[in-house]
């Protein structure tokens, strides 16, 4: 039987209190002991651990965009069903300003000139291929050439690709990003004081110009983070692959967070099962979105066959290791999750959803590592550990996974403090709260 | 209301209708029917009720299970179409071969491209099995329902909610559903009864049908009457104008129409419909008698050249060394020398091209289109494609010839390859690199041979070496070499 339930935020508990107290010293421990173990794996702070903390760097700073496009576009829709909801996006998005200071090692390397990351940073251009002598020649002639004299194609990419401008792009992103997440979150929260109606609308009109600004240097810094580490190679494609797992990621983060609040008794009424059906139904969405992207790209550079195309998928898909990854992301992140997440019961069920998030969020990170790792395993690990998978060790990444994800934990419980866990006052809260789904 | 028998010959009841005034007070009466046992019934409003559903007992449809079924068949046939009709390689299709055809060199069937297509009839086969789904478990179409007899019940479009407790029911009771209904607060009852006076099908329709059947038979019958039959009469011609038109098709005998179809005669001797050209015609746009232009031969070696045959003729003896004693019947000697006399070939670029940054700039974008794949952006032989040939050449999978450095000592300079012979094999090809004329425009060949001649003379000779001292030194070289003859 349908009921109508006033506007009124009812839960007994809707802030951590003082959770966040108890958390964020075993958080940060943890931390710091998976950071040194990453360290001590991977031998100093060479290459091997730059790119694993480069790897899980992309993982969560994606989370905390797709967090950031969920608050836009809800206010850009007006949606209503998501008002309880979105004061979870908009903590995750606000934690994108501390993400620009554990930005700073990568940016560190980048501006002392070392390419232990980047191979563009002291104007090297690489095909990688240290088996094949004449690819090693290409390589070491065009980077012996002064700019200049390059191939037309890679001088215009020199003149994007280099410490100054990526210094200056990123601190536009972090401006940028950092200055929607702060509007979005402090504006909400005021209206959380003060209950007005304009507030709404000023964001609603904010959200627009804010949603081209964020397509676009989303965009650049998925062109900056993890496609420039091999700068002969290129996708047009790869913006949009990069969102979608962004996305992906954030709705299961979303749903994660909501269900860990719903279970340690916060916000017990305002976030109902209908809300998570919703949530299920865009995870299915953009489940399929990925695969489609992800299939788009490969099918477009698998028919044109052209070498400086082609040589990036082949090191993920012919070399022993790299191509089972392959294998696990194309029936883990797609084929699995989509029969898994097709049937509206098992949407509608919490314990579900709950293994479903975690499940998503480890094929994301997956993904990420299967952008990242095969560069280095190619490049810069060629020749001392070989290609393939046998002579690659992930437990560096892994390890920098755990502390990374524990800090992200510990950075997230800051922002939250005492702050409420859901809007207040918002003017669409009675139509979130007796959202029904059909 | 009147109490009517429920045996009444003209009339069947089919159930009660009651009235709402609002959704909430439906809901409220569709709770009551549900646990009082009633499970034949239904509601309407003018807009979609929250919680209807369970108020009324309806379960869920079975229609996603359907869809689903219908796409994992999809993917069946879709996939199963393409291996079918794209590789009679396998073996038990050999009766019924499909197309095998081999496209940019994949394999004749090869999943990736088959993706896209699978998809898309998965897509149609869904939303085709869903609005038929729709149409079927919801039995539509139907013509005709009783309740629109209820001039009442026009305004369940409007502003009024309805419950119908059907007949067909087992608790239905005619007085004491009645009782029932108005206890739960129905505004308004009424019978609804079908109309059994009318019910048979007018007498004309069965027959009209096996008419109308009949007609639509004929045209296929008429046809498959004349299946495997000769007949003798001349086909019909709609529009002759365009059936026979006067011209002669390419490749075919001349029958000369003047004297009538039937007679076998023929317009010219030599039998052919089209009559060559004159000797000395040239086609538009493509005289080559300037033959340093064109060939990047000296005048004083191919003055004898007058007629467009023997043009031809140099043409596929400078393509093929082996062929030219025997194809050039008219003058094997001037043949003989355009593959092997060093001294015919231009020295400095023709008139006419005028070497300059434009055309070195023209030169070396053509230069990154064309020559880069095999010979790289420097010239160095190490282009993508020579590299990839290489490797596979390496591990046996395919045969390859590498592309020369363009720097090489026994390639670089006048002595080997004055600018004649550059433009001559960008023309005709040399060795395993094969002909470009057809690409590349005369003037944008001219242009890739300044080009070439600019990267050999700024002498960047192997990977690592610094090249631009070199380049300034020897950059001047380029323009006195680049000056027109005379």
């Amino acid at each position: 039987m349908h009921e109508t339930r006033p506007a009124k935020i009812t839960s007994p508990v809707v802030s951590l209190g003082n959770g966040y107290v108890r958390t964020i010293p075993v958080a940060a421990i943890v931390a710091a002991v998976g950071v040194v173990l990453a360290i001590l794996f991977s031998g100093g702070l060479g290459a091997r651990f730059m790119h694993a903390y480069l790897m899980n760097y992309a993982f969560l700073l994606s989370i905390c965009l797709g967090c950031l496009f969920f608050v836009t576009i809800m206010h850009l829709t007006r949606a209503g069903w998501s008002v309880t909801l979105r004061r979870i996006a908009e903590l995750y998005a606000m934690c994108v300003v501390p993400m620009a200071l554990l930005f700073l090692p990568i940016l560190v390397t980048v501006l002392s000139g070392s390419d232990v990351l980047y191979p563009w940073v002291d104007g090297g251009w690489s095909m990688g291929d240290s088996d094949d002598p004449a690819a090693v020649a290409t390589a070491g002639f065009i980077n012996s050439l002064p700019v200049a004299q390059r191939p037309p194609f890679e001088q215009l990419k020199y003149g994007f690709l280099n410490p100054g401008f990526f210094a200056g792009r990123w601190v536009v992103y972090f401006l940028i990003w950092g200055g929607m997440a702060s509007f979005f979150l402090f504006t909400s929260l005021k209206q959380d004081k003060t209950g007005e109606g304009s507030l709404t609308h000023r964001m609603q009109a904010f959200a627009a110009p804010a949603m081209i600004v964020f397509a676009a240097t989303l965009v650049f810094s998925s062109f900056d983070l993890e496609m420039s580490l091999e700068p002969f190679w290129f996708s047009t494609m790869y913006p949009v692959y990069f969102f979608a797992g962004a996305v992906l990621s954030a709705w299961a983060t979303i749903t994660l967070t909501a269900l860990w609040f719903q279970r340690t008794g916060r916000v017990t009424d305002e976030i109902t099962i209908e809300h998570y059906h919703d949530m299920g139904k865009m995870m299915f969405g953009f489940i399929v979105f990925w695969g489609y992207i992800a299939f788009s790209q490969f099918l477009l550079i698998w028919y044109a066959n052209i070498p400086e195309e082609t040589f990036w998928y082949n090191w993920r898909i012919n070399y022993p290791g790299w191509k089972t990854l392959s294998y696990v992301l194309l029936i883990g992140h797609l084929f699995i999750p989509f029969l898994a997440m097709m049937g509206r019961t098992v949407r509608r069920s919490k314990n579900f959803l709950f293994g479903a998030t975690i499940y998503l969020l480890v094929m994301h990170w997956l993904d990420h590592f299967w952008l990242v790792m095969p560069h280095y395993n190619h490049y810069v690990g060629g020749g001392i550990e070989g290609r393939g998978w046998d002579t690659f060790n992930p437990m560096a990444d892994i390890a920098c996974a755990v502390g990374m994800i524990a800090a992200f934990i510990a950075i997230f419980c800051v922002i939250c403090r005492d702050r409420p866990l859901v809007a207040l006052q918002d003017p669409r809260l009675g139509e979130s709260l007796n959202h029904e789904v059909h | 209301m009147a109490e009517n028998n429920n045996n009444n010959a003209d009339s069947k009841l089919i159930g009660l209708l009651a009235q709402f005034d609002d959704p909430e007070s439906l809901v409220a009466a569709c709770n009551h029917a549900r646990e009082a046992g009633y499970k034949k019934m239904d509601a309407y409003s003018p807009f979609p009720v929250h919680g209807i559903d369970p108020a009324i007992g309806i379960k869920r449809t079975i229609l996603p299970l359907i869809v689903l079924a219908a796409a994992l068949g999809a993917v069946v046939v879709g996939l199963g179409l393409q291996i079918y009709t794209n590789s009679s390689a396998l073996d038990f299709l050999a009766p019924f071969p499909g197309y095998p055809f081999q496209i940019s060199g994949k394999p004749v069937f090869s999943i990736p491209a088959n993706i896209p297509v699978t998809f898309e009839i998965i897509v149609l086969t869904s939303a085709i099995t869903t609005f038929l789904g729709m149409w079927i478990l919801n039995r539509l179409p139907m013509f005709a329902n009783p309740l629109h007899r209820i001039s009442r019940f026009k305004r369940v479009t409007n502003d009024k909610f309805f419950l119908c407790l059907e007949a067909k029911d087992e608790k239905f009771n005619r007085a004491a559903s009645e009782t029932q209904l108005n206890k739960w607060g129905a505004v308004a009852i009424e019978e609804v009864r079908q109309d059994l006076t009318d019910n048979d099908l007018p007498k004309w329709i069965p027959t009209a049908a096996i008419l109308g059947a009949i007609v639509l038979l004929l045209p296929p019958a008429a046809i498959f009457s004349q299946w495997g039959q000769t007949n003798r009469h001349p086909r019909l011609h709609v529009v002759p104008d365009m059936d026979w038109q006067h011209k002669f098709k390419t490749q075919t005998m001349a029958p000369n129409l003047a004297n009538g179809l039937d007679e076998v005669d023929l317009m010219y001797a030599d039998l052919r419909s089209a009559r060559r050209p004159v000797d000395g015609a040239v086609a538009f746009g493509s005289l080559d008698i300037d033959s340093e232009m064109n060939f990047g031969i000296k005048q004083d070696f191919a003055h004898a050249i007058s007629s467009r045959k023997s043009m031809r003729t140099l043409l596929v003896s400078a393509t093929d060394d082996k062929t030219a004693e025997s194809s050039s019947g008219d003058s094997p000697a001037l043949a003989a020398d355009a593959t092997e006399n060093i001294d015919q070939w231009v020295t400095t670029f023709p008139e006419g091209v005028e070497v300059n940054e434009k055309l070195l700039a023209r030169g070396q974008q053509r230069f990154n289109i064309y020559c880069a794949a095999c010979h790289g952006y420097a010239g160095q032989g190490n282009g993508l494609v020579n590299q990839k040939a290489l490797a596979l050449a390496a591990n046996g999978d395919a045969t390859w010839t590498a592309a020369r450095s363009l720097h090489d000592a026994d390639v670089k300079g006048d002595a080997k390859n004055p600018v004649g012979r550059i433009y001559d094999t960008i023309t005709n090809g040399r060795g395993n690199m094969g002909p470009y004329r057809a690409q590349i425009p005369v003037e944008d060949r001219w242009a890739i041979v300044a080009y070439v001649r600019a990267l050999q003379e700024t002498g960047l000779k192997t990977p690592g070496v610094d090249a631009a001292t070199d380049g300034e030194e020897s950059a001047e070289k380029v323009d006195p070499d680049a000056k027109p003859k005379e």
